[in-house]
C-alpha cells in the first residue's frame, strides 16, 4: 500500500471508486430526506463539506489519543457545532429560501455517518494531510450526489430547477418523495459500478494479485486418501501417503 | 445455468404468464363491454411500453431481453386494467415503464423477481398521478352510483349510499370504478381456472381475503351489516383483481403452503390496514409491495422456526458432586 498518496489518489477512491454513498451507503439519510430540490442539496453539500473538514482535522490532530467510545460523540458535538451556524446563516442572511424544508433535517445532517465513518476510518490513523485529502475527496463524492439528486428530483418532481421553471410535459410527483431518491440512488450507483469496473478495475486486479500470491504460496498438498486405500493400507504406508515420516525409534528405547 | 436449464426457466415462466393472459381476455372483454375502444387503446399503450421497455433494457446491458417469457406483457395488461378506461395513455405507460425499468429488469429473470412489477408499477402512478388515476367520470353514465367509486364512498364513510346498493350491481362491477377489475364473478371464474392449473398458488388468496374479511368483520368503515361491508369492501378497487393475479405471483411467494396462507393473511392486514388509515382509495398494490418485502422472513424465520426450537439445546443438569 503507497504510504504517501497523492491527492489524486484520494480523490479518486474517496469521491469515485468508494463513493461515500454510492458504494459506501453512508448519509443516505440526508441525501434521501432533504435533496428534494437543488438549492437544498447544495446548502446541504457545503454544510456537509465544512462539517467533514473540520472533523477530520481535529480527528487527525488532536483525537487520536482519546478511547474510541469517546471520539464518535465529540465528532458529532463538533458537527453540531459548525452546521448549524451554517445553516443558519442560509437561513437568515442569504437569499436562498431553504427555511421550510431544512429545519428538521439540520440534526440529521450535523450527526451523520459520513463524518463518523470518515475520521474514524481514515482520519485518526493519517497525518493531518492526508486526513484533509480525505475529507476533500469524500466532500465532493457526497456533494456531486446531493447536487444530482438534487436536480433531478427538482426537475423531474417539480418542473422547475434552482426555481426556475422547466418546460416538461409530466411531473412526476413520486421523484420528490424519498422512494424516488431512493430509486434514483438504485441506478446512480449501478451506473458507477458499471463505470469504475471499465475505467477503474482496481478490484479486480487485487483480486487477481490476491489469487496469484495465494497460487505461489500454497505448496501442494498429497492427495487425501479414500476410504479403499485406508482400509487396505497399514497405518505406516498411510502415514506415508501424507507425507509424515516417522523417525525409527531406538533400539534402546524398545 | 447451463441453456438447458435457462430454456426450462424460460418455459415455466412462459406457462405461467400465459395462463396468466388468458385469465386476463375475460377482465379484458368485461372492460371493452362496459368502457369500448377506449379500453383497448389504453390497453394497448400499456402493454407496447411494457414490451419496448423490456426490449430497450435488453439492449442497453447488452443482454438478451425475456420478452417471450410474457412477463412484460402481462405487466402492462394488468397495469392497465387497474386504471379507469377514462386516464390518460401516457400514465399506463409510465406505470408500465417503472414496472419493468424498476422493478423488472434490474433483477434479472422473471422467476426471481423480490417484487411484483404490476403492482410497482400501479403503486408509482397511484403517487404520481393521483387525481388521473382514482378519477372515473368515463364511460360511469350508466353506472349505479355514477362517477363516484365504491373505494371513494367507503373512505367517506358514506354509509347511505353503500347501503342501497344491490349486490349484484356490486358483483358485475357495475359500478364505477377500475376498468378491469370491478366484475367479481369473472375474478372468481378466473380464481376457479388458477385452482386447476396451480391449486397450491391460491393458498395466499385465500389468507388475503380471508384476513380481509376478518379485518372487515373487527373494523367495519361504514355503519351497515357485516354482508354489505363485506361485499362492499371487497368489490371496492382492485382487492380481487389482486387476490387472483398479483399475490398469486409465483416469484414472490414462499415456499411452503403454511407460510404462503400466513403471506397472504399478512398481505390482506397491510391491505386494510391502508384502507383505514391511508390517503389513498386502492391500497392493495402498496399493500402486496409490502409484503413482497417481508416475504424472505416467511422463507428463513418462520420455515426455520419449528426446527430451531426442536433443536433448543437442553441445558444438563449436574449431580451435585
Amino acid at each position: 500500500m503507497n504510504k504517501n498518496p497523492s491527492f489524486k489518489d484520494i480523490l479518486k477512491k474517496g469521491a469515485l471508486i468508494y463513493n461515500p454513498v454510492l458504494v459506501q451507503l453512508v448519509g443516505l439519510c440526508p441525501v434521501v430526506a432533504a435533496s428534494t430540490t437543488f438549492v437544498q442539496a447544495a446548502a446541504l453539500s457545503v454544510a456537509m463539506c465544512i462539517e467533514l473538514f473540520v472533523a477530520c482535522f481535529a480527528a487527525s490532530a488532536f483525537l487520536r489519543n482519546i478511547p474510541r467510545w469517546m471520539r464518535v460523540p465529540v465528532y458529532f458535538l463538533i458537527g453540531i457545532m459548525f452546521v448549524c451556524p451554517v445553516l443558519y446563516y442560509f437561513e437568515t442572511y442569504s437569499l436562498i429560501n431553504i427555511s421550510l424544508g431544512m429545519k428538521i433535517y439540520i440534526p440529521l445532517t450535523a450527526i451523520n455517518s459520513v463524518v463518523a465513518v470518515h475520521c474514524e476510518q481514515f482520519a485518526v490513523k493519517n497525518s493531518v494531510r492526508l486526513a484533509l485529502y480525505d475529507a476533500a475527496a469524500s466532500g465532493i463524492g457526497v456533494s456531486v450526489i446531493f447536487l444530482i439528486t438534487g436536480a433531478v428530483r427538482e426537475i423531474l418532481g417539480n418542473a422547475t430547477f434552482a426555481g426556475f421553471a422547466v418546460n416538461i410535459p409530466v411531473t412526476l410527483r413520486g421523484m420528490t418523495l424519498p422512494f424516488g431518491c431512493l430509486i434514483l440512488l438504485g441506478f446512480l450507483a449501478a451506473g458507477l459500478k458499471a463505470f469504475t469496473a471499465k475505467y477503474f478495475p482496481v478490484r479486480e486486479e487485487k483480486e487477481e494479485a490476491a489469487e496469484a500470491t495465494a497460487a505461489e504460496e500454497v505448496p501442494e498438498t498429497n492427495p487425501v486418501p479414500t476410504a479403499e486405500e485406508f482400509a487396505s493400507s497399514d497405518l505406516d504406508e498411510f502415514l506415508k501417503t501424507l507425507g509424515i515420516e516417522i523417525p525409527a525409534e531406538e533400539d534402546g528405547k524398545k | 445455468m447451463s441453456n438447458g436449464a435457462v430454456k426450462q426457466n424460460i418455459g415455466n415462466a412462459k406457462s405461467i404468464f400465459g395462463d396468466y393472459l388468458i385469465m386476463l381476455a375475460a377482465p379484458c372483454f368485461v372492460a371493452f363491454r362496459f368502457y369500448g375502444a377506449r379500453s383497448l387503446l389504453v390497453l394497448a399503450a400499456s402493454v407496447a411500453a411494457a414490451v419496448i421497455t423490456d426490449a430497450l433494457g435488453g439492449l442497453a446491458v447488452s443482454r438478451k431481453a425475456d420478452i417471450k417469457d410474457l412477463c412484460s406483457v402481462f405487466t402492462g395488461a394488468a397495469v392497465a386494467l387497474m386504471m379507469p378506461a377514462g386516464v390518460p395513455e401516457y400514465v399506463p405507460v409510465f406505470a408500465s415503464v417503472f414496472a419493468v425499468a424498476v422493478a423488472k429488469f434490474p433483477f434479472g429473470k422473471s422467476e426471481k423477481l423480490p417484487f411484483v412489477p404490476a403492482a410497482a408499477g400501479f403503486a408509482f402512478v397511484s403517487v404520481c398521478f393521483k387525481e388521473q388515476v382514482f378519477t372515473y367520470a368515463y364511460g360511469s353514465e350508466d353506472k349505479v352510483f355514477g362517477a363516484e367509486s365504491l373505494g371513494s364512498m367507503l373512505l367517506r364513510g358514506s354509509a347511505v349510499r353503500v347501503g342501497t346498493a344491490n349486490a349484484f350491481d356490486l358483483l358485475v362491477g357495475n359500478v364505477a370504478g377500475p376498468m378491469g377489475t370491478g366484475c367479481i364473478i369473472l375474478m372468481l371464474a378466473c380464481a376457479v381456472y388458477l385452482l386447476i392449473r396451480r391449486p397450491k398458488a391460491l393458498l395466499s388468496s385465500a389468507g388475503f381475503i380471508a384476513a380481509c374479511a376478518v379485518m372487515i368483520l373487527i373494523f367495519p368503515r361504514v355503519r351497515a351489516s357485516y354482508i354489505t361491508n363485506l361485499i362492499c369492501e371487497l368489490c371496492s378497487g382492485s382487492l380481487m383483481f389482486a387476490a387472483v393475479f398479483l399475490i398469486t405471483d409465483e416469484a414472490t411467494l414462499p415456499k411452503k403452503n403454511l407460510n404462503r396462507v400466513i403471506y397472504g393473511a399478512v398481505c390482506g392486514i397491510f391491505c386494510m390496514g391502508m384502507r383505514y388509515m391511508g390517503a389513498y382509495e386502492e391500497t392493495v398494490c402498496f399493500a402486496v409491495l409490502l409484503a413482497n418485502a417481508v416475504r424472505p422472513v416467511f422463507d428463513s424465520a418462520i420455515s426455520n422456526m419449528p426446527k430451531t426450537m426442536k433443536k433448543a439445546p437442553e441445558k444438563e443438569v449436574k449431580p451435585h458432586e
